[in-house]
């Protein structure tokens, strides 16, 4: 019974545990792959001072800084990125945007790609056309569809009004309505002609690994030295609040789920352990009568109770593996959570760390559950354990 | 009898029960001294006293007024882990529902006593094998408890009580649970051990068989002894049998 409710436990942690690092994986990379990348450069007066201007505060010789850090290890591509803002009308209604201009075939080459509801993907046009995408909220408040037109005004680094008119090519869903609501790409020459400036806001770094982020920001630093302009790095984690957010509340979840589990295994296990000894009086009298040591008694209760929480976490481990192999094989989904506009899918990852930690937990619980058992054990009067019935 | 040679003395004993308002008086002012190598009943009616004796005699429960010395030894002076140190070393313990340790085989239930006295692993094989040689069980070394009958667990207990070589063996209704056969051969084991070991036997029983076969008997009623007799086969000739 104790084995059966110590797995039970272990192998609800591994699989609660293994579906938030699921999702803590599935949010970092897909927040790492819908354009944060992995690394961002920046000039350093970015974060020191607001934008008087478009873009003022933006990377002038952005080509030099690309070439000097295109060269390191795991750098899989690097994209420029001008973000700006303005207002975007069909003639008969206007509406504000968040502008993000892009550089497609760079983009597409670190499999930075939208995730387009209808159309397709900019390209680098030579038709004269300026080609645009836009967010589902807004192709639905401004009324529009692929191949439909609209114009965009924003003001340029000089501080004039300056409008285009743009094809829509593509309706994109990003995955967060709010963004949806606002949301318009275009390429990075279709900016510089709208804002007047060949200045862009950011370059936005891909590696061929997340796990590398860490040592390639350490590689970039010399590079980005004696450079016209101070420029500072950013890592993904720095910029992505929503997932921190997420990672922080579901972290607490999950450390909540652990506390119950181990106040469960422990109220349970002294429980089970006290019946145990009440079972054994007759057995530890005797032991004691035979002249066994007290403190053997404690150490003996203590290292049964051990031992059931080391087999009761290869029962959780082998049962929790085994369960999340199953529900990976089920290919369940979960309806979108709030905020988000895709449903999720529902996978187990198999972590070591929470094996281990999960493990531990139990063996610790039960270890701890065993003193009082023990304790009571090892004081019991002999002549009355003796005749115990 | 000369306590100077005794390896029990019990010296104006008292032990007393609290029960709700008042208190049972299980022994009263008792006195009674054991010879080496004596093989010694303590009989009686149930409530007499004689697992109570027992008890005090085992170090396993203290007396409320008066001392027990074992072979010279104060018990009331010592410490509870001088004492459980004095169990260990001089006394070996039988009980009427054998208390075998239900997940130890029966060479593991003999070699209990060793362990907990520190002994190497090539010394408790050899004991094991010695004691388990002497209850003629070597064939069942192997078996649990459970696989045993009620005689062979018997033996097996009393393997147990004598594999650390105490000074006394106490037995607590020894024959109980045991029919004839199986009390008969016990007896003659336990009579056989105490004569070829030397060793001291004190149990308690109510049962005649045993009782014929014992030497000297020492009656309880009340908590007190009401006759301490000692047959023609005294325990000098006990002795002087082991000796030869």
């Amino acid at each position: 019974m104790t084995l059966l409710m110590v797995g039970g436990g272990v192998a609800g942690l591994l699989l609660v545990g293994g579906f938030f690092a699921f999702m803590f994986r599935g949010l970092r990379e897909s927040t790492i792959r819908n354009g944060l990348g992995h690394l961002q450069i920046f000039n350093a007066e970015h974060f020191r001072r607001d934008e008087v201007h478009v873009l003022d505060t933006g990377i002038s010789d952005w080509q030099r800084v690309a070439s000097n850090v295109r060269s390191a290890d795991h750098v899989r591509g690097i994209a420029p990125r001008i973000e700006f803002y303005g207002m975007l009308s069909n003639g008969v209604k206007s509406s504000v945007f968040m502008g993000s201009a892009v550089d497609p075939d760079a983009e597409r080459a670190m499999s930075f790609s939208p995730r387009l509801a209808a159309g397709r993907d900019l390209t680098e046009s030579s038709s004269g056309e300026i080609e645009a995408l836009v967010g589902t909220g807004v192709a639905r408040s401004m009324s529009v569809k692929v191949g439909d037109g609209l114009t965009i005004l924003s003001v340029t680094a000089d501080g004039a009004l300056n409008g285009i008119d743009v094809q829509i090519v593509g309706i994109v869903n990003t995955g967060f309505k709010d963004l949806d609501d606002r949301y318009l790409r275009i390429t990075l020459p279709s900016a510089q002609r709208l804002l007047q400036s060949d200045r862009v806001t950011n370059l936005v770094v891909g590696l061929d690994k997340t796990e590398n982020t860490d040592a390639v920001a350490a590689a970039f630093t010399p590079r980005l030295n004696g450079l016209s302009q101070e420029m500072t790095m950013k890592k993904w984690i720095d910029l992505a609040a929503y997932y921190k957010q997420v990672r922080t509340l579901f972290s607490g979840i999950f450390l909540f789920l652990g506390i119950i589990v181990f106040f469960m295994v422990l109220m349970a296990s002294v429980n089970t352990l006290l019946m145990a000894m009440m079972e054994r009086t007759r057995e530890i009298g005797t032991m004691l009568a035979m002249g066994t040591p007290r403190p053997w008694i404690v150490a003996l209760f203590m290292l049964e109770a051990t031992i059931t929480g080391v087999l009761g976490a290869a029962v959780g481990l082998i049962g929790g593996n085994l369960i999340g192999i199953a529900l990976n094989a089920s290919g369940l989904h979960l309806p979108p959570p709030p905020g988000l506009s895709t449903e999720m899918a529902f996978r187990v990852l198999h972590v070591p760390a929470l094996m281990i930690g999960s493990s531990i937990l139990v063996v610790v619980s039960l270890a701890l559950a065993s003193i009082l058992p023990a304790v009571r054990a090892s004081r019991l009067q002999i002549a009355e354990a003796l005749a115990h019935v | 009898m000369n306590t100077t040679d005794a390896i029990v003395t019990v010296e104006q004993v008292t032990r007393r029960f609290p029960l709700d308002h008042n208190a049972v008086t299980a022994l009263d002012n008792l006195t009674l001294a054991i010879d080496h190598g004596e093989f010694l009943a303590i009989s009686g009616p149930s409530g007499s006293g004689k697992s109570t004796l027992l008890n005090l005699i085992g170090c396993i429960d203290k007396p409320t007024s008066g001392r027990i010395l074992i072979e010279g030894t104060d018990t009331s002076r010592l410490s509870p882990s001088e004492t459980s140190v004095l169990r260990r070393e001089k006394i070996g313990f039988v009980f009427q529902t054998f208390n075998l340790i239900p997940v130890f085989t029966a060479a593991e239930n003999v070699e209990y006593p060793l362990l907990v006295q520190g002994l190497s692993n090539s010394e408790r094989r050899r004991r094991v094998a010695e004691a388990l040689n002497n209850v003629g069980l070597s064939s069942r070394a192997s078996h649990r408890p459970d696989l045993l009958s009620g005689g062979e667990r018997q033996r097996v207990a009393i393997a147990r009580a004598i594999v650390h070589r105490p000074a006394i063996v106490l037995a607590d209704e020894p024959t109980a649970n045991l029919d004839t056969r199986n009390a008969t051969q016990l007896i003659d084991l336990m009579r056989d051990l105490n004569q070829s070991l030397g060793l001291t036997f004190i149990f308690s029983t109510h049962d005649q068989r045993l009782l014929e076969h014992t030497p000297r008997i020492v009656r309880l009623t009340d908590g007190r002894i009401v006759s301490d007799t000692i047959s023609e086969t005294s325990h000098v000739e006990v002795l002087a049998a082991s000796v030869s």
